[in-house]
């Protein structure tokens, strides 16, 4: 088989053998490939690379951008989430400090109805004991009355009233202190 | 090779005439069409013959492929952007290719200066793509298992990189490219070192193109050997037995040869592009 190979190429020899180098064929081939580039180049080349740079630029642009806008987007996000802390500690400070207040502020009135309180009590053990006081005078004033009243009508006779009176009220007194 | 089997049978024949330069196209079994070759030009001690080939004929045809592909992908880019619309379908999907060879191929490796040279790699790499998948279309022709096409583009490749360097560089620093200077290694020493080095830094140029000649030319060139040659074994033997894991194994080589042109014209272009970017950041 070999050896059939070698014949057949022997025989092609300048014919164009797969081994042979025909000069007239290099010169097509740089006549085709030049006339080639020529038109590829001039013809597709701007509309297909040119074009595609052209999206390319662009689309590095806007990407660019959205970077861009992306990092502001974060700073304002820092800066908002930075305002949300500050009001918040704020918020705190003002809410711990309304809370002091009214503790302060319900403390001081608890004291305040608290002293009310203790006044309308003396107040009212006063007219109390003023009141007793008064209705054991008016006892003992109408409990003389009467009692020199029922002594007149077992007597007999009217009794001299200031003088009776006086024995009863010593008596009375002396009564309450025997007591 | 047995008498009784595959008698008349050369699967070397075979592999020579798919793969080889003709005057002719094949389109058997509904015939050939062929052309006369033109008389040789002779330019001094030179002579050619410019008559077209099978594979001028693919080469051209892989060009033209090309810009009416662009020429579909601008349009239908045109249409969407007239609707403010992303590019989708097949012309997003070409713009996605262009620019990927744009950038990772040609400006990843060539550096600041690869916009420049971009329009170049890109149509490279598709000139060559081309060439090899339109190889592997029935009745089909590689332009790039031909010696000759890579060659001429390798040294299409290596002037872009030698006239690219040279504007870059400047005449002087383009020279150093040759006669290196040694940081450290002066007087008489040094100019021995640098004149001696001088041999070993134009093989070294020589070298980049020849490579990058060769190695779309071999791989090209060796897939479709195998598949020719699993093809003639089919027809050696004329036996079911052989033949149906031998179809099912050229098919599968199908597969891979598929996925080499294309990885051969991403190699071709970042080797150019490599080259390219080596040359452009000298700095002898």
């Amino acid at each position: 088989m070999t050896l059939g190979m070698l014949a057949v190429l022997a025989a092609e020899g300048g014919g164009g053998g797969p081994f042979s180098v025909n000069p007239g064929l290099i010169l097509w081939t740089w006549v085709v490939f030049l006339i080639f580039l020529f038109f590829f180049r001039k013809t597709f080349w701007v509309t297909i690379v040119s074009r595609a740079e052209e999206r390319e630029k662009t689309i590095a642009g806007q990407l660019a951008q959205a970077e861009q806008m992306n990092a502001e987007a974060r700073k304002l996000l820092d800066e908002q989430k930075k305002a949300t802390a500050e009001a918040r500690s704020a918020a705190q400070t003002l809410l711990a400090e309304a809370k002091a207040a009214a503790d302060k502020e319900r403390a001081l009135s608890h004291e305040k109805a608290k002293q009310e309180q203790e006044a309308l009590m003396e107040r009212a053990r006063r007219d109390i004991a003023a009141e007793r006081d008064k209705a054991v005078a008016d006892l003992r004033r109408e409990a003389v009355d009467l009692a020199l009243g029922a002594a007149a009508k077992v007597v007999g006779q009217r009794l001299d009233a200031d003088a009776d009176r006086k024995i009863v009220l010593d008596y009375l007194a002396k009564v309450e202190t025997s007591h | 090779m047995t008498e009784t089997q595959g008698e008349g049978i050369n699967i070397g024949e075979i592999v020579l005439h798919h793969t080889s330069d003709a005057y002719a196209i094949d389109f058997e079994p509904f015939g050939t069409i062929s052309w006369h070759k033109w008389p040789d030009v002779h330019l001094g001690s030179l002579t050619l013959n410019l008559t077209p080939t099978k594979h001028v004929v693919f080469m051209i045809l892989a060009a033209v492929l090309v810009l009416l592909v662009m020429w579909i992908t601008k349009r239908g880019l045109i249409k969407q952007r007239a609707h403010q619309q992303a590019p989708t379908g097949f012309p997003g999907f070409m713009e996605q290719i262009v620019l990927w060879v744009r950038d990772d191929i040609a400006i990843a490796n060539i550096g600041e200066s690869g916009k420049k040279f971009a329009p170049f790699i890109v149509a490279l790499f598709f000139f060559v793509l081309f060439m090899n998948l339109l190889g592997l279309l029935p009745w089909g022709a590689t332009a790039t298992g031909n010696l000759a096409v890579t060659g001429a583009l390798a040294l299409m490749v290596f002037v872009v990189v030698e006239i690219g360097g040279f504007l870059k560089l400047g005449p002087k620093g383009y020279l150093g490219t040759i006669f290196p200077h040694f940081e450290g290694v002066g007087g008489v020493g040094g100019a021995v070192l640098t004149v001696a080095m001088a041999p070993i830094e134009i093989l070294s140029k020589l070298v980049k193109p020849f490579a990058l000649a060769v190695r779309l030319f071999g791989n090209m060139t060796a897939g479709h050997f195998v598949v020719l040659s699993l093809a003639g074994i089919i027809l050696f033997f004329g036996n079911w037995l052989i033949g149906i894991p031998t179809a099912v194994v050229i098919a599968l080589i199908y597969l891979l040869e598929t996925l080499v042109a294309g990885l051969q014209a991403y190699v071709f272009a970042l080797l150019a592009s490599t080259f390219i970017g080596l040359m452009q950041t000298e700095h002898h």
